[in-house]
């Protein structure tokens, strides 16, 4: 994953299911400047286990939901990354 | 003005009431989400709410600038919404708005409700009485991913989408999970099932006075109606149908040749009984059905086995009486023109025919 291009350091911060599966609120992971948004979800799901719930997830680049999965997310150092499962709200 | 909080204590109403407060304002919505004390049966004993906070609150704000955008006479926006652990039959949510009349109030709330289920990044957890585990909830409406995230990358293969949507009427695509799909089409097949029952039913009984209906299309053999007499139970009058297309029809009916054969325990041509009895019958008689029936014969053919041809050929037309003529191909038939019988034309001279002619003559005068 690190070997090729330059990398950045990421935080991610997990939600209720997410948050259990992850076993903690948040962490930080190191990404590629560039990646597709589908590749970043695989990449966070096996990194933190979040295999059962990984239909269901919706990430949050910098607090916008990520929508088109095709997209290509641009990170910059210290971005935040949300995993969103399912909201309940209200 | 809007006011966007997330809170942790109870949620004051009539504090809400103050913030929406304005003289040139008609009209104040309020809508208040409470937690529910059941879900399925369980009973629940608080729900424990938390937050995405910044994303939240920048998510609400954008409700509020939707609704103003929407409703430009909305007055004052209240977005409230308890995180932490709340009690049963406590509020969770609040919105309320208001405006110089009604219809903005009511409308722009029941909006921002649905918006705040589908995009602000909340969570609750029902916790549930006795041993039930606790369960994270998810709101219909939830904001979800767009795709089924597959291992294939369907994004890396563009499919090229015709810009006419003419999708033929008979193809529908359906995107359901297993169980639905195998319920739906339990009941196709059921339906299937009972329109091809109905039909069969259709087939064998229809009324004579729509018989300029066409039937070509029918697989009954037979057609029946019920023809209601007094003093009777029933009065059922059948008639075949001619339908060359019919399962039953020709190639699938069944050999009655080699039926007859097995019902006589006779083994044609082998049996030959009294040669005198073949001889005595006046075979004329049996050649002519057996022409009529279009029926090659032959006289020295056993006497028994022409009988069941003849046979044979009875049972085929009553199983496709009564155009069976157009419809049965037969071995060349024998009912040729018979010969023309040959009468001698007596030719006569021209000394024959004034004899001839004197003759009269003489005889006349004789008379």
């Amino acid at each position: 994953m690190n070997a090729d291009g330059p990398v950045v350091n990421v935080h991610v911060l997990f939600f209720a299911k997410s948050r259990e599966l992850a076993n903690t609120p948040r962490s930080k992971v190191d990404l590629p400047t560039e990646i597709t948004a589908s590749d970043l979800l695989e990449l966070l799901v096996s990194k933190f286990g979040l295999t059962p719930i990984r239909d269901n997830l919706i990430l949050a680049h910098n607090e916008s939901y990520i929508d088109n999965l095709s997209e290509r997310i641009l990170f910059k150092e210290g971005d935040e990354l949300a995993i969103i499962p399912p909201l309940s709200g209200g | 003005m809007d006011h966007v909080k997330l809170v942790n204590d109870p949620i004051d109403i009539a504090h809400i009431h103050q913030l929406l407060a304005d003289e040139g304002c008609g009209a104040s919505s309020v809508f208040v989400g409470t937690t529910r004390d059941n879900f399925q049966g369980k009973k629940v004993v608080s729900l424990a709410y938390e937050a995405y906070d910044s994303m939240a609150l920048k998510e609400m704000n954008k409700i509020c600038s939707d609704l103003r955008s929407k409703w430009p006479d909305l007055k004052h926006i209240v977005i409230y919404h308890r995180l932490g652990t709340v009690p049963v039959c406590e509020a969770s949510v609040v919105i309320a708005a208001s405006s110089p009349h009604r219809s903005e109030a009511l409308e722009s709330v029941s909006f921002a409700i649905d918006q705040l289920k589908t995009r602000v990044p909340i969570w609750k957890k029902e916790i549930y009485e006795g041993d039930y585990d606790s369960e994270w909830k998810e709101n219909k409406e939830s904001i979800r991913p767009k795709k089924s995230q597959s291992a294939f990358n369907y994004a890396a293969c563009p499919c090229k989408v015709e810009e006419s949507h003419d999708v033929p009427r008979t193809l529908v695509q359906i995107r359901v999970n297993d169980a639905e799909l195998t319920k739906r089409l339990e009941c196709f097949v059921n339906r299937k099932r009972d329109e091809i029952n109905s039909q069969n039913v259709i087939d064998f009984k229809s009324s004579f006075v729509n018989s300029d209906k066409d039937f070509s299309d029918s697989c009954a053999r037979t057609q029946s109606t019920i023809i209601k007499q007094e003093q009777s139970n029933s009065h059922l009058k059948v008639r075949r149908v001619n339908n060359r297309c019919g399962p039953q029809q020709m190639e699938m009916r069944p050999n009655y040749e080699l039926e007859l054969n097995k019902l006589m325990g006779s083994r044609d041509g082998q049996t030959d009984p009294s040669k005198e009895m073949r001889k005595s019958l006046p075979n004329s008689r049996l050649q002519a059905i057996e022409s009529y029936m279009c029926l090659t014969t032959d006289n020295e053919e056993n006497i028994f086995s022409r009988i069941k041809k003849v046979e044979n050929r009875l049972l085929q037309l009553e199983s496709i009486s009564p155009e069976y003529r157009h419809f049965t191909k037969l071995e060349p038939s024998s009912m040729e023109p018979p010969p023309p019988k040959k009468i001698r034309k007596k030719s006569y001279s021209a000394q024959e025919l004034s004899a001839f002619i004197q003759k009269i003559k003489d005889g006349s005068e004789f008379t």
